[in-house]
């Protein structure tokens, strides 16, 4: 429909088509990924690929955009919840919904222009930006969690893994001691807590990033990127650590060894 | 079949600065690009790591062409595809705005050395590049296949990420 983007015409002549033509990836279409569904729809994004094994049930209703009682009753995939969303905003929309695990459908993975994490834990994000490394394909990361401590804070982060860039680890944000910490606990963490609100600042602010990326509308020029949030005085600021990080080259992703597929064949 | 080449833009960059360097007596400048590959579900990725720049004693001087290099440009460029299982991608600069297309002697030789490849890595596609200042084109050649196919998206990953290819 003609004239839909026209106020976000000053985006760039083409960004319209471009748009478009774009495929992302969004893996997790919980409380932050159904955030970046939406926006993206809205936005003209044209091609999807979503990840998510899980059903809608009853506690993401409070803060899966797009999730309804009717299909806790249904037991609708996450993945059509998202694609019903985004047809319903850009009904040319090309959605993959692939319900499964990411891991076991990298071939769609390695399709996509850039790639939106909206995981839980350290080792599915790290397992994530080696696999989007290794198709040269930029990963935003978001994240939140509600920390207790007298009575409770929030706290979240959006991270940018930009190829050729600092990476998650040179950034700090994923750490050896924390991947063992989690290994530790495995099994046992639960549910942690999730709330909308916070999801929905850190899944915009994703998408500012990735729009920005694609079709600058001011001079910064930032790959990499490391954002916190404080979601208890409710301000986002960049990270000092990735100041550090981009001074050196990353030594994490650096060989020729550390992209493609090594069992490829014609 | 779709080809996707992928480069990140710091690489496309230094690249394009090496191929506008004035040579001697060579009109215009190459180089290769080692390249690993892999599977995608609408095609196959191409996936630039590493330029090699020719220096100035292996070009040729050939008045007819703006560009021969001679067998050292070769067997540098082998040799990094036997050492490191790189697929290998030739690449040149047409420094004007807007889409380039290769010449045709640019087809014509390159139809004769990049099949040269195989004799290293005879199961990576393998072929050539030509840049511009805001664009670029490509043609691979898969394994077995007489023909090259023109790269259907070159993708320049960064910030502002690149779209150079012709489709996009």
């Amino acid at each position: 429909m003609r004239g839909v983007h026209i106020r976000q015409s000053f985006l760039g002549e083409h960004t319209e088509e471009l748009f478009a033509r774009i495929r992302i990836g969004v893996v997790g279409l919980g409380g932050g990924g159904s955030h970046i569904a939406q926006q993206s729809a809205y936005l003209g994004i044209g091609r999807f690929a979503f990840f998510d094994p899980d059903f809608i049930d009853v506690p993401n209703l409070n803060r899966t955009v797009g999730a309804t009682r009717a299909d806790v009753i249904a037991k609708t995939p996450k993945v059509e919840v998202a694609e019903r969303m985004v047809k319903s905003a850009n009904p040319g929309a090309e959605v993959w919904a692939i319900q499964t695990e990411w891991q076991k459908d990298f071939d769609s993975l390695r399709a996509c222009d850039v790639v939106f994490g909206c995981l839980d834990g350290f080792s599915q994000r790290a397992q994530l930006e080696e696999s989007c490394r290794r198709a040269l394909i930029p990963l935003i990361d978001i994240g939140m969690d509600v920390h207790k401590c007298d009575p409770y804070s929030i706290s979240g982060q959006v991270v940018v893994s930009m190829p050729g860039e600092p990476c998650f680890r040179c950034l700090g944000f994923i750490r050896d001691k924390d991947l063992k910490e989690e290994g530790r606990r495995y099994g046992v963490a639960g549910g942690n807590p999730q709330v909308v609100w916070s999801n929905g600042v850190l899944a915009s602010t994703a998408i500012g990033v990735f729009v920005q990326t694609l079709a600058p509308w001011c001079r910064i020029r930032t790959g990499s990127r490391f954002i916190g949030y404080d979601g208890d005085a409710f301000t986002l600021e960049h990270d000092a650590r990735l100041k550090v990080a981009s001074q050196a080259q990353c030594k994490h992703f650096t060989n020729i060894g550390d992209l493609g597929d090594p069992f490829w064949k014609p | 079949m779709n080809v996707h080449f992928k480069t990140t833009v710091a690489l496309l960059e230094g690249i394009v600065a090496d191929l506008r360097r004035p040579h001697p007596f060579a009109a215009e400048r190459a180089g290769f690009i080692g390249c690993k590959v892999s599977r995608c579900r609408t095609g196959t990725l191409i996936l630039a790591h590493t330029y090699i720049s020719l220096p100035d004693d292996w070009y040729v001087d050939d008045q007819r062409f703006g560009c021969v290099f001679n067998s050292q440009a070769m067997r540098a460029a082998m040799q990094f595809a036997l050492t490191n299982d790189a697929s290998m991608f030739h690449a040149h600069l047409h420094d004007h705005s807007g889409l380039p297309w290769f010449s045709r002697p640019d087809i014509r030789e390159s139809a004769r050395y990049v099949p040269d490849f195989w004799n290293v890595k005879p199961m990576l596609p393998h072929g050539t590049l030509v840049l511009s200042a805001d664009a670029a084109a490509g043609l691979c050649w898969y394994p077995k296949a007489k023909k090259p196919i023109r790269i259907s998206t070159i993708t320049a990953v960064g910030c502002p990420m690149r779209f150079l290819g012709s489709t996009f």
